[in-house]
């Protein structure tokens, strides 16, 4: 199996994702078997004449809006919508730890 | 209005089906009141148009399926919709689907699972299967969807409607909630290939709120053709193997049979690159889903799991229990494939694999191919439950139509006949905005059809 229990665990962490305990052994094989079964992408050969340039559909180049003041794009604002606001501003708890240990090699 | 009260009234007998997630008394309110605001001159006036729940509406709410954003009411709609809204169509409620469109059976939907119009054991096809199972009921003529890897020709194969994928570009995405960035685009189901295009040809264009959406003008539609001289179809051998179902396969050497009748030229084809097109769309789409739905963290739309002490703690636990199943697992392995390390293993290969599947179709249209014609999907509908439980297997019910997505080419699929009740999809590939050439034979072949003939 390609991905462990503890490669599910760190991997949850850089996603900001909560994993219940008793789901991690069934995630682990899924995650695996994808895994597993798209790896047959490295099975491909090495292009030959250099790289392959990546394809990315749509228009070739970025087109450029006119610099102007457009009007308020929003039907209402975000205290209507945002699970708590007050006085125009986001209500979040407080940061708390953000610097983890960094997570080990994989 | 006695036109909007019909329409709610032909929605709302359609429950059982749990294709509609709008409640009965907000979608008669909502439809009487843009009955008697629609203008009759518009080329759509009237014409009830059901809208996927990941396509942002100011009437309803858009919830993409899922319970990290139920109940959200988006302060914009999306540009299709309004452009629906112009032409005089009434927009019919929002239809269950996949959560954020990950899926291909429409049972990953946190609303419960939507079932075929036909065999109730059975799926509708997804994600798009509320769009899809409402059309293929009468519900309906038409309905908005979205596609990333299938999700709206895959549907439209299941339940025996027509379904069009545009070229990528072709649809502003402005307000349709963001899955894979480079292989999104709104779609369209018909009871016909006349009712798709034109609902089609009015979302098509430019719009200055999206810089993917090309500067072109609306797509015009062809007329139906008295012929197809002219015209030069390949068959792909990598979409007819050896293991394809036989009854989908009857059903689509008839539909060859008859293109070759109309008049149209048919040769054999080869996109080489074809096997390895799923794995290549399951790297791309969950790296490019693990991005986009960073931005759902309890803090600034939709519901927040609380109880924490920090805001890391408020992220988790809101994405932790917020996200189903399936849209954890590809969040998951998006970040994986994203991760230091892994990278060029994954993430880079696959790029250039998407490369070479659009080389593929590039070099087969360089040669005088107008059109390729494959089937939909490798088989009719599955029964509910069968693989949900394998990943792959469900992937694998999108061999057919990931190609279009990653090449970033226009797709149709109509009905072109049943086995047992059950209806089959074959599928008319076109040139990136080429739509009109690809209707035309759409048109021409459904007159000839027999879709709702055994096979």
């Amino acid at each position: 199996m390609s991905v462990s229990r503890d490669d599910v665990l760190r991997i949850a962490q850089l996603a900001e994702l909560d994993v219940e305990e008793d789901a991690l052994a069934d995630i682990a094989d899924q995650m695996s078997r994808i895994l597993d079964y798209v790896a047959q992408l490295s099975a491909m050969p090495a292009p030959t004449n250099g790289t392959v340039k990546a394809f990315v559909p749509g228009p070739d180049a970025i087109r450029f809006r006119p610099d102007e003041v457009a009007p308020w794009p929003l039907a209402f604002g975000p205290e209507t919508f945002a699970p708590a606001f007050k006085d125009g501003f986001f209500v979040v708890p407080k940061l708390g730890q953000f610097d983890d240990p960094a997570p080990a090699e994989l | 209005m006695s036109d909007a009260k019909a329409v709610a009234d032909r929605l709302v007998k359609s429950k059982r089906l749990n294709a509609l997630l709008t409640p009965p008394k907000e979608l008669r309110s909502a439809l009487t009141a843009q009955a008697s605001a629609a203008r009759p001159t518009g080329v759509l006036y009237g014409m009830p148009v059901a809208v996927k729940d990941n396509i942002c509406t100011l009437e309803f709410t858009t919830s993409c399926g899922s319970r990290i954003l139920e109940g959200y009411r988006s302060p914009y709609e999306a540009t299709a919709v309004t452009k629906l809204k112009a032409a005089g169509a009434l927009i019919a409620g929002k239809t269950n689907c996949d959560e954020f469109a990950m899926g291909s059976s429409t049972e990953f939907s946190a609303f419960g699972r939507v079932l075929h119009p036909i065999d109730k054991t059975r799926v509708p096809g997804g994600s798009s299967g509320g769009s899809a199972a409402l059309v293929g009921s009468g519900a309906v003529p038409a309905a908005l969807g979205s596609e990333t890897g299938g999700s709206v020709r895959q549907p439209a194969s299941f339940c025996g409607v027509v379904g069009i994928k545009p070229t990528y570009g072709r649809v502003s995405r402005y307000g349709l909630v963001a899955f894979g960035s480079s292989l999104d685009q709104i779609g369209v189901f018909g009871r016909s290939v006349h009712d798709a295009a034109r609902v089609l040809s009015v979302i098509s264009g430019r719009d200055p709120r999206d810089a993917t959406c090309e500067d072109r003008d609306p797509l015009r539609l062809p007329t139906v053709p008295e012929s197809l001289q002219g015209f030069v179809i390949g068959l792909p051998r990598e979409y007819f193997p050896p293991e394809l179902d036989p009854a989908v396969r009857r059903a689509c050497d008839r539909a060859v049979r008859l293109l070759r009748d109309l008049g149209a030229a048919v040769r054999e084809v080869s996109l080489p690159h074809t096997a390895y097109a799923v794995p290549t769309y399951y790297v791309i789409a969950p790296a490019e889903a693990s991005s986009n739905l960073a931005r759902y963290d309890g803090v600034r739309y939709g519901p927040r799991f609380d109880g924490h002490a920090d805001l890391r703690g408020l992220y988790r636990a809101t994405r932790g229990q917020g996200f189903g199943a399936e849209v954890r697992r590809r969040i998951l392995v998006g970040t994986y494939v994203l991760s230091a390390g892994f990278y060029d293993a994954y993430y880079r290969r696959a790029q250039q694999m998407r490369a070479l599947i659009a080389q593929d179709f590039r070099n087969v249209f360089d040669r005088g191919v107008d059109l390729l014609f494959t089937p939909t999907t490798p088989s009719p509908a599955f029964k509910a439950g069968e693989k949900l439980s394998d990943p792959i297997a469900m992937y694998m019910s999108d061999i057919f139509t990931v190609t279009a997505n990653l090449a970033g080419v226009p797709a149709i699929s109509l009905p072109v006949g049943q086995v047992k009740g059950l209806p089959i999809g074959g599928q008319l590939i076109g040139q990136a905005f080429l739509e009109d050439e690809m209707l035309e034979a759409a048109y021409a072949l459904e007159r000839v059809v027999p879709a709702t003939d055994e096979a």
